[in-house]
């Protein structure tokens, strides 16, 4: 359910880059606030259990506090967006990150939340994490964040300008090849790639090191990509993670985003933040 | 820190508010004030100035009961805060099952595109805010049912969540959601609860004996009828179904 509703939502927003289906999906996604009034609401059913779980079992809730709560809630919801959005667009960024809501909820005054949410966002992301390890979602689990949105792109990249380099690159140390790729998304947002440049500025500036489990499963993907890339390098980039994330809809919709940003020069803005939060 | 020093504005807000509760129970000066000034012709003036020194006692006692009474509600309900965010954490912390949320993630991101400035969403933001949300939903009920229970209530109701509202800085970006009558309402029916309890247990508290004998009585629950009629008949067989309980709920949170 969660993962069909993000697919629609995230071509929508990449719906310059896409299809008319994909600018169809924004009209209604656009427009559906406005339509359904139910869905400006939290669903009261959720609302009433989780109250009940801090109230004496003799408590009881008359209606219009239940729906005093729902307001509520959604009135919560638009305030920390609104303060998270504007330190994007002060930022120049696109994405609203966790980070930006944990930041906004600070600024407004719940101190008492960033502490046991930024917790959960760890915990969340250690679950992710091994998720992420078993190698079915190798594709997707990068692309989920907007701070990955580099990674899922670098692949293409680099086998477009030079094949059997990556693939030699590949084998002996992933290091050197995630390195490569992110300095291989900084100039394909610039559009002009050299080829001996990347390598060696990379490794130095980003010593990000990668888990030892992701080597085996990602030096198939790209392959893949490189295939797609062939045919049409704009094309492949935005097929690549579609396949890659078949089993997520979140993380095609991520890919997707990276391919429309690159072509239009925002990949370039874009792409330095993630490497200020690593 | 917030919430620690917040208590105590707000208290002194609630009873701003009220103007007939809080003026029996706090200041002789007040006390003695409004009547003299409202019904000159009434006997209950007489007394005060028959007898000041024994008043002046009387009054000083009921003050420092009065004030005991509201410290003590404070500290529990800062200790209730503190207890709830130690849950929270140790909740968080034990969690295991991070596929199903309480809120659905699909709606919270509508929510978040519903302003039109908001372009791109990662995917982390909406499940942080499900968590977020409940937590909100959690603290809010939490502080109205405080405000449920000041009023010997076992429903929690709108305008106990109005009263939440007014007495806790981070909710005043809600002002707008509850209507000022609500508000106006958290005032008036303050110390419609204290009315029976005030007649009925008199011996058991004798804080709120004193303020009737020096009060009006008859004339005060004559001008509660009339101003809500409805609402007072609805609440005095409620109070009297729950004064049993109620008194063993006193007696145990005074232990």
């Amino acid at each position: 359910m969660d993962s069909s509703s993000f697919l629609p939502a995230a071509g929508a927003e990449n719906g310059s880059a896409a299809g008319g289906a994909n600018n169809g999906g924004a009209a209604q996604q656009h427009a559906a606030p406005a339509i359904r009034e139910q869905d400006r609401l939290m669903p009261i059913a959720n609302v009433i259990r989780i109250m009940r779980r801090v109230l004496p079992a003799h408590a009881k809730i008359s209606d219009d506090a239940k729906e005093t709560i729902q307001e509520c809630v959604s009135e919560y919801i638009s305030f920390i967006t609104g303060e998270a959005n504007e330190r994007c667009q002060r930022e120049q960024r696109k994405t609203i990150t966790a980070e930006d809501v944990l930041w906004a909820m600070s600024r407004l005054g719940f101190d008492d939340y960033v502490e046991p949410l930024g917790a959960y966002l760890h915990r969340y992301r250690e679950f992710e994490g091994d998720a992420r390890g078993v190698g079915l979602v190798p594709g997707a689990a990068p692309s989920r964040g907007g701070d990955h949105h580099p990674h899922s792109m670098s692949p293409a990249a680099m086998l477009k300008s030079r094949g059997p380099v990556s693939g030699a690159a590949m084998l002996p140390h992933h290091h050197h090849h995630h390195d490569m790729q992110m300095h291989a998304a900084m100039y394909g947002g610039t559009a002009v790639p050299p080829p001996a440049g990347p390598p060696h500025h990379g490794g130095f500036l980003m010593p990000h090191p990668q888990g030892s489990s992701h080597y085996l499963p990602y030096a198939y993907e790209p392959t893949y990509g490189g295939e797609h890339a062939m045919a049409a390098y704009y094309g492949g980039a935005a097929y690549a993670p579609g396949n890659g994330g078949s089993g997520d809809g979140s993380g095609s919709g991520g890919g997707g985003g990276s391919a429309s940003h690159t072509p239009q020069g925002s990949g370039g803005l874009e792409h330095p933040h993630p490497f200020a939060y690593k | 820190m917030e919430p620690s020093s917040q208590p105590q504005p707000a208290m002194g807000v609630a009873a701003g508010g009220s103007q007939v509760y809080p003026a029996s129970a706090y200041p002789p000066a007040a006390t003695v004030a409004p009547p003299a000034v409202a019904s000159a012709g009434l006997q209950s003036v007489q007394p005060f100035p028959a007898n000041p020194a024994h008043m002046s006692a009387q009054h000083q006692i009921v003050y420092q009961q009065a004030q005991q009474f509201h410290q003590q509600l404070q500290q529990q309900q800062q200790q209730q805060l503190q207890q709830f965010w130690v849950e929270r954490m140790t909740e968080i912390e034990a969690t295991a099952d991070f596929r199903n949320h309480n809120l659905p993630l699909a709606r919270i991101k509508k929510i978040m595109k519903a302003d039109e400035d908001v372009r791109m969403i990662s995917a982390e933001a909406p499940v942080v805010f499900a968590k977020a949300c409940e937590i909100f939903i959690l603290e809010l009920t939490l502080r109205s049912w405080m405000h449920t229970e000041e009023n010997k209530r076992r429903t929690l109701q709108k305008n106990d969540i109005a009263a939440a509202i007014t007495r806790t800085d981070i909710y005043d970006f809600l002002v707008d959601i509850v209507p000022r009558d609500e508000m106006k309402d958290d005032g008036i029916g303050l110390p419609r609860p204290g009315l029976p309890p005030m007649g009925a247990p008199a011996d058991a508290y004798p804080y709120y004996y004193m303020p009737q004998q020096q009060v009006p009585g008859p004339g005060m629950v004559y001008g509660a009828q009339q101003g809500h009629p409805v609402t007072y008949l609805w609440q005095d067989p409620q109070e009297q179904q729950e004064q049993a309980p109620e008194e063993q709920q006193s007696l145990h949170e005074r232990d």
